[in-house]
């Protein structure tokens, strides 16, 4: 893609009405691997998220995905959200509860394929460690097993951007480290640029190539990954300095 | 004897299949839709269950009359008379399910977690596939409410309909019409019979609406 960084993201979202309306206006970009958003909660990070995904209308700005604009308030451009290919995996994992785990997984491709689910899926369910699981009910999962099923949904898609809101947050110590690192290889494997939110600085420089804080109020900035660290010591569970 | 009963199936089927769709389109777009003019559509849903149903066939005999914009329209393109027939009745009986409709079947459709509906457009899906494969198989159990709660309402309308539609035996003498005729005769064997059906379909409505209902629903968890 000639260079192009994979995600350019210069917004202005306004969310709510009148007295309660707040206004989030954000600048990054992303060469390539993971941009994480962090900041404290209130501070717009998940209308950020939604806004690249086409999910809610920006004020004014611009997205570029590898150089392609998905939204362009100056030229009229704006994507929608069904034609962007980007995955979302929102914080609650919003689980089809109607579908079982196969169900969900093959919930986005072609009728022929969510049928009789092709060796790309069976590698998918493999990679993702759900292949026991692909019958089993989506309310008698783990919250380990909840993500990795909503990671897998959004991965068979084949998106060309993932978001990720708060996706280790909910877990316990141990399931945070294996969906950490099924999460990391999934991406690295490929090449898939991400966006991920956390309000957890340990988190954030774990998987973070760019940094963005988000504060309430202020536009929220890019910051250097030393000042990330600086907020807290490096990761002791998962190795990544 | 058995011709008003058919007769008031027929009108209620034919009622249903037109306001149904119209009904569960509206109660999509007021559970999901923020738009200017909100307030205003959920009063217009509302206000044929709060007019009389005489002010209610007046005007449908206003518009859709052969004097009327619509009926003269309706008359002269298709050929289609709603005074004094049938579907004149089905007309009525649509116009006084679809408050009924609107308002059962829109809570269930906004129980449904709006980000389902968010996940489902970003994995490709156009916003109409998304109420079939996401909004209707989790709201179903409102919606069959909504539309079995309907079908009564259509089944049981007097009072438009005998306006709209008149009371011709033989033509559009749905079972309510012929209760009120039946007694004004004295026959109260016959308006009791029809009495009884009406009565056991209002019953019967009722116990599989409260089936349905959100009580029992661990639907969307």
């Amino acid at each position: 893609m000639s260079g192009a960084p994979a995600l350019e993201v210069d917004l202005e979202v306004t969310v709510g009405r009148g007295a309660a309306a707040f206004s989030v206006a954000s600048r990054f970009s992303l060469p390539s691997g993971v941009l994480v958003l962090f900041g404290s909660s209130g501070a717009g990070k998940t209308v950020t998220l939604r806004a690249i995904a086409g999910l809610l209308r920006p004020t004014r700005g611009s997205v570029r995905l590898a150089g392609e604009a998905l939204f362009d308030w100056m030229r009229g451009v704006d994507v929608p959200a069904e034609r962007r290919r980007i995955g979302y995996v929102p914080q609650d994992q919003a689980l089809f509860p109607h579908l079982d785990v196969l169900g969900n997984v093959v919930f986005g491709l072609p009728r022929a394929e969510r049928k009789k689910p092709g060796a790309a899926t069976l590698a998918l369910l493999d990679e993702l460690g759900l292949t026991a699981l692909r019958d089993a009910r989506v309310g008698s999962l783990s919250g380990g097993e909840r993500q990795r099923v909503a990671l897998a949904r959004a991965l068979a898609a084949e998106p060309r951007l993932l978001l990720l809101d708060e996706p280790l947050s909910a877990l316990d110590r141990p399931s945070r480290l294996a969906i950490g690192r099924s999460l990391r290889e999934a991406l690295a494997r490929r090449s898939l640029p991400a966006v991920l939110v956390t309000h957890d600085a340990e988190e954030a420089a774990a998987f973070g190539d760019v940094f963005v804080r988000f504060e309430r109020g202020k536009p929220a900035r890019e910051l250097p990954r030393e000042v990330v660290l600086g907020e807290k010591g490096p990761c002791p569970h998962c190795g990544k300095p | 004897m058995s011709f008003p009963i058919l007769l008031s199936l027929r009108v209620a089927s034919l009622a249903l299949l037109f306001v149904g769709p119209i009904g569960l389109a509206v109660a999509l777009l007021q559970a999901r839709c923020r738009y200017r003019l909100r307030g205003l559509v959920d009063a217009l849903v509302l206000l044929p269950l709060v007019l009389p149903p005489s002010v209610v066939g007046y005007c449908l005999v206003v518009v859709f009359g052969r004097r009327g914009l619509v009926g003269r329209m309706l008359e002269e393109g298709l050929g289609l008379r709603l005074v004094f027939s049938p579907a004149g009745a089905a007309l009525a009986s649509a116009v006084v399910a679809l408050p009924i409709l609107v308002k059962t079947a829109q809570p269930s459709i906004e129980a449904v977690p709006a980000a389902l509906e968010d996940v489902a457009r970003t994995l490709g899906l156009r916003p109409w596939e998304v109420v079939f494969r996401v909004t209707l198989p989790l709201a179903w159990r409102g919606v069959l409410a909504a539309l079995v709660l309907g079908f009564a309402r259509a089944i049981g309308e007097f009072g438009a309909t005998l306006m709209l539609a008149g009371n011709i035996p033989g033509r559009t003498n749905t079972m309510p019409v012929e209760i009120f005729s039946a007694f004004q005769e004295g026959d109260d064997a016959r308006a009791g019979l029809y009495v009884v059906v009406l009565s056991v379909i209002s019953i019967v409505v009722v116990l599989v609406a409260g089936l349905l209902g959100p009580r029992e629903g661990r639907s969307a968890a």
